[in-house]
């Protein structure tokens, strides 16, 4: 089981698969599957990992394995249906600056552009090709869920573009940079918080930030403009 | 030896204005008084120095700090700089001597030990923009003259008017570093060479280069049509400052400019053409605004203008007769814009600080409300009639000798071989001509409504001569604009230049000899004299309300000149009885329109704020779109990155 040709083949694989799940997360107009779509991602970057931890045997790989797999696999997806609940929104069909087919050309449009930039930094910072391929998506997935955060309007769709975001990151991490497990960690932290915070904007029946300033304004608790 | 006395009296200046400066702690007169002695010894030092690199030609190169070999701060003194130096020094002297006086007339104490503080520094500065070796401290002490300038203008901060002014300032001023900054990055890009003394060959950017250094430095001396600032920033100073500022600051971008033209290996003759007309424009268009300006300090800002236009046109005849190898000429034009870079100096600030006392003694800077005041300030009046004559150049005074030299140079332009340039030159001679004439109008007007007649207002009836300090130091440069009048020629003679100056001396002795035998004739032979009351056309009393006033006075002149300046007279008049016979009240009021200000200065001023308005758009504090901004900027670092790389 240990040929590296077929850990090559399995990270391919697995990476396409990623980029197919950023795809469906800037078109998918129900919240539900958006969340299932997200889980799948994360399940997909635990899966990853855990393939590199296979390869090179370092043991902080499996820890964020095991780490993504619990949190952003299970418990936040968990914790975003029961939000989803407890909202009357089921749709977000709202879209700003870009409509889904232009983001996928977009996607596709900086696909390339990132390629071409890592292509060239490839023969100084000596990448091997699946490495290369590595970071391309994670950089990609990065700036796709960044689109996903200014083209949608509901803040519950941009949370799952913060989402998407920080698992850019972590791919990007995990093929170049080798974070520090604590960072790792951190961020897991602050993505928790994201979502409280999400979820405190959310509970409200309208729950577009604008909005949400709106409410603010009434009570009191934010100056006049 | 000269190293060490120059950094030595630099270092006593510098101290001077840190015992200024701390003693903001508890603002206190001795304090003030210690400090601006303490310059004094400061400024003979420096003194001494450039006046022995001159005697001697050298050449001192003084290293005080390098980063690296581009950025370094070294010295370095030659006769043209140790001649600019030995301006600023000895009008800063004097400055020093009379604000000893002057700045216990500003109203808070702190102000008072902030302007001598910053002053120190401004002198300073100045003569490190001077000294310097290389572009890089070139730039640096110009940045620091620059702001120590503009915090001493906005000094009395109160007034709305002049914080305007400050900022006004603050902007042209820092839009001349940019260009500067151009300048000299394209001309080490293209000579390798930082150093300011570094000959400029022949190189493809050339043009540009000196585009840059003339909208630079040209913007700093005040040539129109980049004069805009200057009025106001020397009306908003303190008139200590505007003294420095005119007197020197204006000198030291002319130093710029001077180095420029010599450094060029071959002049081109466009160089000179443009100086030529820029200085032309300058000079007459000066003259005229002031002759439409009441308020006193205006008036002398703008003769400023009109003074450096007469050094630039020095400048521009010394290129032209230069490309066109006529070497007695273009000596003879070089050595009269820096004879009037001095002279100026000297005259235009003793005037400042005349108008200070007087400004001070009124406390209005409006000439109609004057009058009369050379009864109640008969100093003042007699220092501020010597420097009205210099800068009106009558002779003997050092006025007419730089003009006189500028003048033989103009005549010699028969001599140049391409006809279009000699009659652009002889058309310059003409409005040059033109131009002394209205100086001389304008300062009869000056002189004449500030000192003479009754006094038209109440403040004015009531003034009182200013403390010695302030009669001192105008006095010693109103000395040396006779002295360097009158002995002009012996100068030139002892510098080994043999130049076209007329011998001034016998002139000067014939008019004393005169004006004695006059005096003593009058006063011994007891010629009957009859004293009679003057015919007032047999009105009952003649008040103030009679007087020529400063409006009257222009109005025949600029009505002359109003296709050019768009005068309006605005006249109104109302009558007590239907037949219009019996004037009740009336208002005379002659406006030209500020052609620069409607014409350049607000067109790009519209400009810029649409721009701002049109990106002020852009922030309309929503997230989605922020983030759009940000992603559109990743998007093309990436794009860019992936493309250059």
């Amino acid at each position: 089981m240990n040929d590296p040709l077929l850990i090559a083949v399995i990270i391919r694989i697995l990476l396409v698969l990623i980029l197919g799940t950023a795809v469906l997360v800037i078109t998918q107009r129900s919240l539900r599957s958006l969340f299932t779509i997200y889980s799948i991602q994360s399940l997909l970057l635990a899966l990853l990992a855990l393939v590199l931890y296979w390869q090179e045997g370092i043991f902080s790989l499996l820890l964020i394995s095991l780490l993504t797999l619990v949190s952003k696999a299970i418990v936040i997806p968990l914790f975003l249906r029961r939000l989803l609940r407890k909202i009357p929104i089921k749709r977000d069909l709202e879209f700003r600056y870009l409509t889904p087919i232009s983001s996928i050309l977009v996607s596709i449009g900086l696909l390339f552009g990132v390629y071409r930039l890592f292509y060239k930094l490839s023969d100084e910072l000596n990448f091997e090709p699946l490495f290369l391929l590595g970071t391309v998506i994670g950089v990609s997935l990065a700036l796709m869920g960044m689109m996903v955060i200014f083209s949608r309007r509901k803040v519950i769709t941009k949370t799952v573009g913060y989402l998407t975001m920080e698992n850019g990151v972590l791919l990007f991490g995990l093929f170049v940079a080798e974070l520090p497990f604590i960072i790792e960690v951190l961020i897991l932290v602050d993505l928790l918080m994201i979502l409280v915070l999400a979820s405190l904007l959310a509970f409200g029946i309208d729950s577009t930030i604008e909005s949400f300033h709106e409410r603010l304004r009434n009570f009191g608790m934010e100056a006049e403009e | 030896m000269i190293t060490t006395l120059l950094l030595v009296s630099m270092a006593i200046i510098l101290a001077a204005g840190v015992l200024a400066l701390s003693g903001l702690i508890q603002p206190n007169i001795v304090w003030r008084r210690l400090s601006l002695l303490l310059m004094l010894p400061g400024l003979a030092g420096i003194i001494v120095a450039s006046v022995w690199v001159m005697a001697g030609d050298l050449q001192v190169l003084i290293p005080l700090f390098e980063v690296s070999e581009l950025l370094a701060v070294n010295f370095y003194l030659d006769r043209l700089s140790a001649f600019f130096i030995l301006i600023i020094c000895v009008v800063s002297a004097c400055v020093t001597v009379y604000s000893l006086g002057y700045v216990e007339h500003q109203p808070e104490p702190a102000q008072r030990q902030w302007s001598i503080g910053l002053m120190a520094i401004f002198i300073l500065s100045m003569i490190g923009v001077v000294a310097s070796e290389n572009y890089f401290a070139l730039l640096l002490n110009w940045e620091i003259m620059s702001l120590s300038s503009f915090f001493l203008v906005i000094l009395e901060r109160k007034q709305a008017e002049n914080i305007k002014a400050g900022i006004y300032y603050l902007v042209m001023t820092q839009l001349s570093t940019v260009f500067l900054f151009f300048s000299c990055l394209v001309t080490y890009s293209s000579t390798g060479s930082m150093a300011v003394n570094a000959s400029m060959p022949a190189m493809a950017n050339l043009s540009l280069v000196l585009a840059g250094f003339l909208l630079g430095f040209g913007t700093k001396a005040g040539l129109i049509p980049l004069h805009k600032w200057l009025p106001y920033a020397h009306s908003a100073a303190p008139s200590n400052i505007s003294a420095l500022m005119s007197g020197v600051m204006l000198k030291v971008a002319i130093y710029g400019l001077a180095r420029i033209t010599l450094n060029l290996e071959s002049i081109p003759l466009g160089w000179g053409l443009v100086l030529l007309g820029m200085g032309t424009l300058s000079a007459v268009l000066g003259v005229i605004y002031a002759l439409k300006e009441h308020d006193l300090k205006k008036l002398l800002a703008y003769h400023s203008i009109e003074n450096i236009g007469i050094i630039v046109i020095g400048l521009g005849l010394y290129s032209i007769f230069t490309f066109y190898s006529l070497e007695l000429l273009a000596l003879a034009s070089l050595a009269g814009a820096l004879f009037h870079s001095l002279n100026h100096a000297l005259f235009k600030a003793l005037l400042f600080m005349c108008s200070g006392n007087v400004i001070n003694a009124v406390s209005t800077r409006n000439i109609e409300q004057m009058g009369g005041l050379v009864k109640r300030m008969p100093a003042t009046a007699g220092i501020f009639l010597v420097g009205a004559a210099a800068i009106s150049a009558l002779p003997p005074l050092n006025g007419f000798a730089s003009e006189i030299l500028l003048f033989q140079s103009y005549l010699g332009a028969f001599q140049i071989p391409s006809l279009f340039v000699a009659i652009g030159v002889f058309a310059s001679l003409a409005a040059f001509a033109l131009m002394s004439a209205l100086a001389a109008a304008c300062f009869v007007k000056a002189f004449g409504i500030t000192f003479l007649a009754i006094p038209r207002s109440e403040a004015a009836a009531q003034a009182h001569e200013a403390s010695p300090s302030m009669i001192a130091a105008p006095a010693i440069l109103a000395g040396l604009c006779v002295i360097l009048g009158v002995g002009s020629f012996h100068f030139f003679n002892m510098m080994g230049l043999n130049l076209p100056v007329p011998n001034l001396l016998p002139v000067t002795i014939i008019i004393i000899t005169v004006v004695l035998i006059a005096f003593l004739m009058i006063r011994y032979l007891k010629i009957p004299v009859r004293k009679i009351e003057t015919w007032n056309c047999g009105s009952a009393n003649i008040d103030s309300r009679t007087e020529y006033t400063a409006t009257g006075f222009s109005q025949p002149i600029l009505n002359f000149f109003s296709p050019i300046f768009r005068t309006r007279e605005m006249v109104e008049r109302s009558f007590t009885d239907v037949f219009r016979s019996v004037l009740h009240h009336g208002k005379a009021e002659i406006k030209t329109m500020q052609i620069f200000e409607e014409r350049i200065y607000l067109p790009v001023a519209r400009f810029a704020m649409r721009i701002g308005r049109w990106v002020s758009n852009w922030q309309n504090g929503d997230l989605d779109n922020f983030i759009l901004y940000g992603f559109i900027a990743i998007v093309i670092s990436i794009l860019a990155a992936g493309w250059w790389l």
